[in-house]
């Protein structure tokens, strides 16, 4: 069983950040096959302020999404530390938390976006939507409220609201999946890969939803794999390579970088 | 003597060094099992280890899964919790008796039995076990109602019914003998029954395993959503992955008697980190 | 000297005949057991009698150890002092003690019987033995024995509920005629004899002690005076005893006793008697009390 050591955060984390990754490593052993260890992080520190964007940029297989996986808990950390100021003012680090509070954090505090949605059986696209917005404490007619408008917003017919989630089709739950992820933004949102199943004009509605959670000062750490989604959202790049932080900085002058290692898909 | 009032846990149930051995007790049985041995047969007693050094807490709204395959010793956890037998070491405290102060290994058999009335519930994987099949669905949930003293004749019917709808049994199947129900329709009939006193947990045993897949995939959506709108504290005791990843949000992975390790149920699905954990994963992705 | 012993403990020389005095004590010691736990069935070793078990040989063992020779016994049998059971059996315990018989409910100490109560109230000081064919009320409910005794321990008495709750979910009522339920003094469900309902209500806070003997069973229960004994039924299905519109005893006219139907000279079943013989005569007789209130319902 992996024991979890909670130590003391440095002193010298950014004061506003919501996320600090400090020296974040992560492999894999794989036990089924002869034991064999496939590295992904080698040490990645990271910042995240409240209402700032920063996308994670790389070829594929630099270790984006498990950058995210990790902060989200998905995967375990190997080492370092993944602090995250909460709510209350608490800097905890969520690679040593125990499981029981990592899941209260991900009901309230850290929410996960990924391209598939995981909807509850049986339950209508609407309910789908406002639930996730009770869950994060709105008021039940708000939620309503604010599902309908995040369910326009991405192109949801009204006629679909009344239907069961899981008889959508792929990209119209990835556009739920958005809406419900956003409605309540919580204090960190990880977005991996969120419009990837989209055609241009859905496409656009959920990148102008996303746009949109800078003004509620939500801090969002994202994958996405156009060059495009990045510069129009992100207000700091992030590139990854080998496992480590090769360069950060604006996306402006980032994706203009031609010696960085970039997926090209614009 | 201390009577200072001390605020109620936050979990539901916990559980604390939980150990069951079939045969010589003593602690000779222990060394030489468990996964590193690969057996659960003590080489020094011949006793079975069936389970060992368990420990973990559900707080009230959540689902904790037991994963492993038969003989890993997690029905037997199960068994131990709900009193079906008794275990040979360690502690089991309930939130709703004295405030969680409570060993409730040490109370008298009746009173351990009484918890079964309004503190925790099982369903379990034979409905068979949780039901009597010669009597009515009603009638069925009539047993626990009575059992806490309903003795209106009206008002026991009511609560059947209104049951029976949220587990999806159509009424004009009530005053039937449930041994003409289907597998899937005895399986709702059996939560019913479990959650008729409102018992602040509740324990799920294979609680879909031997029903056809679509009929599994009902009840689990019933499952799901009753947990979700209960705030009843679960454990799911299951070999399969896909009922433990629908149902529950935390898991243990149990192996020989031990637990090997212990997740978030979506990390434990995505990165497993015990070999045995890789392989039951590994299994369940075909 | 063990000998001597055994025999000092026995009293005096056992009178010739059927019951020797160690298993009368034993007997009563059962009985006060009984009477302690009100509806709990206390085992006794049942002895051979004269009549074969489920004839009455367990009230018989409960009558011989408690009458003397001055008692006054009445046996009845379905409410008849003359039938043949009820007259073999005091005669067999009359012939043995040298007690005296009686038929009079109101003079009599000691009465034996399976089927009925008698219509006059008992008082202070009488006992009432019950033969009992089926001491346990869970037996046709869990099959262990273990398990009813257990069941008994706790107070467990959801399955008998659920029997009641199928009952009347099939039958549109609790159909329990002879021997219905009860829970006696709150605490254990008991089976009386095989009483009709209407015999029922007279058991709770009776003057009397009533004796419960199952000589099959080997077990003694017992209800003390001023004990409530509640029959078993929901709160919204009144417990209702036997009623036949407009029919009462053409030999005294009562409407409020037990009536039981007899062949008329045509032999179809139209006529209806007192069950009780003995308050049937004192009616006749004006020597019982009149119907408490005018006769409910009219003639069919």
């Amino acid at each position: 069983m992996t024991t979890l050591q909670p130590s003391a955060p440095p002193a010298d984390l950014p004061a506003g950040s919501v996320l600090s990754v400090r020296g974040l490593r992560k492999d894999f052993t794989l036990h089924t096959i002869d034991g064999r260890v496939v590295e992904a992080l080698h040490g990645v520190d990271l910042d995240v302020a409240p209402g700032e964007h920063v996308a994670l940029a790389g070829t594929s297989g630099a270790g984006k999404s498990t950058l995210l996986r990790c902060v989200y808990r998905t995967y375990l950390a190997g080492g370092g530390h993944i602090w995250f100021r909460t709510a209350a003012g608490d800097l905890v680090d969520v690679a040593a938390l125990p499981d029981a509070t990592v899941a209260d954090l991900r009901g309230h505090e850290i929410g996960y976006v990924s391209q598939f949605l995981k909807a509850q059986p049986r339950r209508s696209v609407l309910t789908t939507v406002a639930s996730a917005g009770t869950a994060r404490g709105m008021a039940r007619d708000a939620a309503r409220e604010a599902a309908a408008a995040a369910l326009r917003q991405v192109g949801i017919a009204e006629h679909l609201w009344d239907m069961h989630a899981t008889v959508l089709s792929g990209g119209q739950k990835q556009r739920v999946n958005i809406a419900a992820g956003t409605i309540a933004p919580p204090r960190l949102l990880l977005l991996d890969e969120p419009v990837s199943a989209l055609d241009p004009a859905n496409r656009s509605a959920v990148l102008d939803l996303i746009a949109r959670l800078e003004r509620t000062g939500t801090a969002v750490l994202s994958v996405f794999h156009d060059l495009d989604a990045i510069e129009r959202l992100a207000t700091r790049v992030v590139v990854l390579g080998g496992g480590r932080v090769l360069a950060s900085g604006p996306p402006e002058q980032i994706l203009r970088d031609s010696s960085l290692p970039l997926e090209v898909a614009r | 003597m201390s009577t200072a009032t001390v605020a109620p846990p936050a979990w539901a149930l916990k559980v604390e060094g939980l150990g069951r051995i079939y045969g010589d007790p003593s602690p000779e049985s222990v060394p030489g099992t468990g996964p590193e041995s690969g057996t659960v047969i003590s080489p020094a007693t011949g006793a079975v280890v069936a389970a060992w050094d368990v420990g973990f807490e559900v707080a009230p709204g959540e689902a904790l899964g037991i994963i492993g395959e038969s003989g890993s010793g997690k029905s037997t956890v199960m068994r131990c919790i709900a009193g079906d037998e008794d275990a040979t070491t360690g502690t089991i405290n309930l939130r709703g008796v004295g405030d969680g102060t409570v060993d409730v290994r040490t109370l008298d058999p009746s009173a351990r039995r009484g918890l079964r009335l309004h503190q925790l519930s099982a369903v379990y994987q034979d409905p068979a076990a949780g039901l009597n099949l010669d009597v009515t669905a009603g009638g069925n949930i009539a047993d626990p109602l009575t059992a806490v003293g309903w003795r209106h004749y009206g008002r026991i019917r009511e609560r059947a019914a209104s049951l029976l709808r949220r587990v999806e049994v159509p009424l004009d199947r009530m005053d039937d003998l449930v041994r003409t129900f289907s597998g899937g329709m005895r399986q709702r009939v059996q939560i019913a029954k479990a959650l008729a006193n409102d018992p602040p947990v509740l324990l799920l045993d294979e609680p879909t395993t031997g029903l056809d897949a679509s009929v599994a995939a009902g009840v689990l959506d019933l499952l799901r959503e009753l947990l979700e709108e209960t705030g009843v504290a679960a454990v799911v005791v299951s070999h399969d992955f896909a009922v433990i990843d629908l149902l529950t949000r935390r898991v243990l992975v149990m192996q020989h008697g031990r637990v090997v390790e212990s997740g978030l149920t979506d990390q434990l699905l995505e990165d497993p980190q015990h070999p045995y954990s890789q392989q039951l994963v590994a299994a369940a992705r075909g | 000297m063990n000998d001597q012993l055994t025999a000092r403990l026995a009293g005096p020389p056992p009178q010739p005949g059927i019951f020797d005095e160690l298993s009368k004590r034993e007997i009563r010691r059962a009985m006060l057991s009984g009477i302690a736990i009100p509806g709990y069935q206390v085992p006794f070793g049942s002895r051979e009698m004269p009549v074969a078990r489920g004839w009455g040989s367990g009230g018989l063992q409960a009558t011989l150890s408690l009458v003397g020779e001055d008692s006054r016994l009445k046996v009845i049998d379905q409410g008849e002092d003359a039938g043949v059971n009820a007259s073999n059996l005091r005669r067999l315990v009359v012939s043995h003690v040298g007690c005296e018989e009686e038929t009079d409910t109101r003079h009599a100490d000691i009465i034996q019987s399976r089927h009925r109560i008698p219509e006059q109230p008992l008082r202070d000081g009488q006992v009432l033995v019950l033969q009992v064919p089926g001491a346990e009320p869970l037996a046709g409910i869990v099959r262990d024995m273990d398990e009813q005794r257990r069941m008994h321990a706790e107070a467990d008495y959801a399955k008998m509920w659920v029997r009641l709750y199928e009952d009347v979910v099939h039958n549109g009522l609790i159909t329990a005629a002879a021997g219905y339920p009860v829970l006696v003094e709150g605490r254990y469900i008991m089976t009386p004899s095989p009483i009709p309902r209407w015999d029922v209500p007279k058991l709770d806070r009776s003057e009397a002690i009533t004796v419960l003997s199952a000589g099959r069973e080997k077990r003694i229960f017992a209800v003390p005076p001023h004990t409530s004994v509640v029959p078993l039924t929901f709160e919204d299905r009144p417990f209702e005893v036997e009623h036949t519109p407009g029919a009462a005893c053409r030999l005294c006219g009562s409407a409020d006793t037990y009536i039981v139907q007899e062949p008329a000279a045509d032999g179809r079943f139209t006529t209806w008697v007192c069950s009780d013989t003995d308050f049937c005569r004192r009616r006749r007789t004006g020597d019982a009390p009149a119907p408490a209130q005018p006769v409910q319902g009219e003639t069919a």
